[in-house]
């Protein structure tokens, strides 16, 4: 199956490892994801503010301009990304208005987009085009035992306000693909809480507070790890988990994986190949006590 | 002048007008005052005022009140209350007006100077260079003495970042069309303008 690929920036630096493991799992799925030709940043959604929501999003109609010649859907792992594409491609699709405006800007810099396209998340097309099915019979090592929060993040099931991918409120989708994997999703209410986002230099309490209950409610509900699609959740809930602990005198050690990183585990592929360096809560002692080699 | 009367003297319905001309801000009108988005928004106790109140003020054209609140600034685009909103508002969109128009007041808000360095950042290369985009913020916002000792105080951040490979020191490369997404920027601050001042009731 080829798609239209689209890493965005993060992928590129503080998500690398999610990029890393995604072309491991997508080669040994025979996913065919094809990087859209000079793609931009799509502004996440901080440049708003500065720009304007209208330039923001006809910026990020400018990759699917790109992406429209290969005519394949696009791809997004990045929680955010996906929020301004899908909802760029969406309101291109339904609002007349947006769609002359855009078309406007983006005829300026000679570019043409005619709507042609679908945008969708990576968990999507695990789901709905591989199938939970496949992922199962794919899975060499079942990770048997491994109990997991399910962190779906809130950008990730909300970006389109049509409610055909995910449930805005309790998102399974994730859960799902961690079940077929032969792990144990933990019950957890914070699947689709906020994280605090990039709030972090700006107003660092606020990740305390939110990224503090989104672990809270992973330990008190007996999670070993976390796993997330979101390059922004990975980041507030690993990163910032030791100055969490310092700041709110907890103890958390969850390590935090992306999504990729299981389904390679599950695969059997080389844990170098997943991107574990770059975790910051190690998962050695997790994957000691699951006699997983890294 | 008694209390009563400064008090009425706040309120100025041409407030409430230029609101709604703003980008998106003619979805304030639609506030029906449910509470929905003030018990589901996830930064709530750090408000000062929930979306709901705010709203209200808008509408009632308390300028000095919805100008100072730090709500917009707080907003983290969850889309939480968006979802949820019974009447449909955009409530994230509505508030990247509100800051806007603030960053175009010149606010000094963390947020504000967040944004700017953001959208200068991903305009100078066509991708974000996130080394860059920490360092500028905090000389910034800091100073470079001011700077150290939060970048000490956040060691447990930056360090780990550092050494695990997570900021990469070298920047993306330009993009070969930076300046079709200059031109697509230019154009459509343009469209906005424009279409700003037909919205304006």
């Amino acid at each position: 199956m080829a798609y239209s690929f689209y890493p965005g920036c993060s992928m590129e630096a503080t998500g690398k490892a999610y990029l890393v493991s995604l072309e491991a799992v997508s080669h040994a799925l025979g996913l065919e994801l094809k990087e859209i030709p000079d793609w931009n940043c799509c502004g996440a959604t901080v440049s708003a503010n500065a720009i304007g929501d209208l330039p923001q999003l006809a910026m990020t109609a400018r990759n699917l301009a790109l992406a429209e010649p290969a005519g394949n859907d696009i791809v997004v792992g990045c929680s955010s990304c996906y929020l301004n594409m899908a909802w760029a491609n969406e309101k291109f699709k339904t609002d007349a208005r947006f769609r002359s405006q855009v078309s406007e800007a983006l005829g300026a810099a000679g570019l043409k987009y005619e709507g042609g396209l679908r945008v969708r998340h990576l968990i999507d097309v695990l789901v709905n085009d591989i199938g939970l099915d496949n992922l199962k019979a794919r899975t060499i090592k079942p990770l048997a035992g491994m109990k997991i929060a399910c962190y779906s993040g809130c950008q990730t099931v909300r970006a389109i306000r049509r409610r055909d991918f995910d449930n805005v409120e309790y998102p399974v989708m994730l859960s799902r693909i961690v079940e077929a994997l032969g792990a144990t999703p933990v019950p957890f209410p914070a699947a689709a809480r906020c994280c605090g986002g990039s709030q972090q230099f700006t107003r660092v309490e606020l990740i305390h507070e939110l990224t503090g209950y989104v672990l809270e409610t992973a330990a008190k509900n007996g999670a070993e790890a976390i796993v997330t699609p979101c390059p922004m959740c990975h980041m507030n809930t690993d990163v910032y988990q030791a100055e969490i602990n310092r700041v709110k005198g907890t103890n958390y050690y969850l390590p935090v994986f992306f999504l990729t990183q299981l389904i390679g585990l599950a695969f059997d592929l080389k844990p170098k190949d997943l991107g574990f360096s770059f975790n910051v809560v190690s998962p050695d002692k997790l994957f000691a006590k699951h006699n997983i080699k890294n | 002048m008694s209390a009563a009367n400064e008090q009425a003297s706040r309120f100025d319905p041409g407030f409430a007008r230029e609101f709604y001309a703003l980008e998106n801000g003619e979805y304030a009108k639609l506030c029906m005052q449910c509470g929905l988005c003030a018990v589901t928004c996830a930064s709530r106790e750090f408000m000062d005022l929930p979306p709901r109140k705010l709203f209200k003020l808008v509408q009632a054209g308390d300028k000095e009140a919805v100008l100072q609140s730090q709500t917009p600034w707080l907003c983290t685009s969850c889309m939480t209350c968006t979802v949820r909103c019974p009447r449909g508002i955009p409530i994230i969109d509505v508030m990247h007006g509100l800051k806007y128009f603030l960053i175009q007041q010149g606010s000094k808000a963390p947020v504000a100077l967040m944004s700017k360095i953001f959208a200068e950042n991903m305009l100078r290369r066509g991708r974000v260079f996130e080394l860059a985009l920490t360092n500028s913020f905090f000389l910034k916002a800091y100073g470079p003495v001011g700077a150290i000792p939060i970048a000490l105080k956040m060691r447990s951040v930056g360090q780990p970042m550092l050494l695990k490979g997570r900021l990469p020191l070298k920047p993306p490369k330009k993009i070969k069309g930076l300046d079709q997404v200059h031109k697509i920027v230019k154009k459509a601050t343009e469209v906005m303008k424009r279409e700003g001042h037909q919205d304006g009731v």
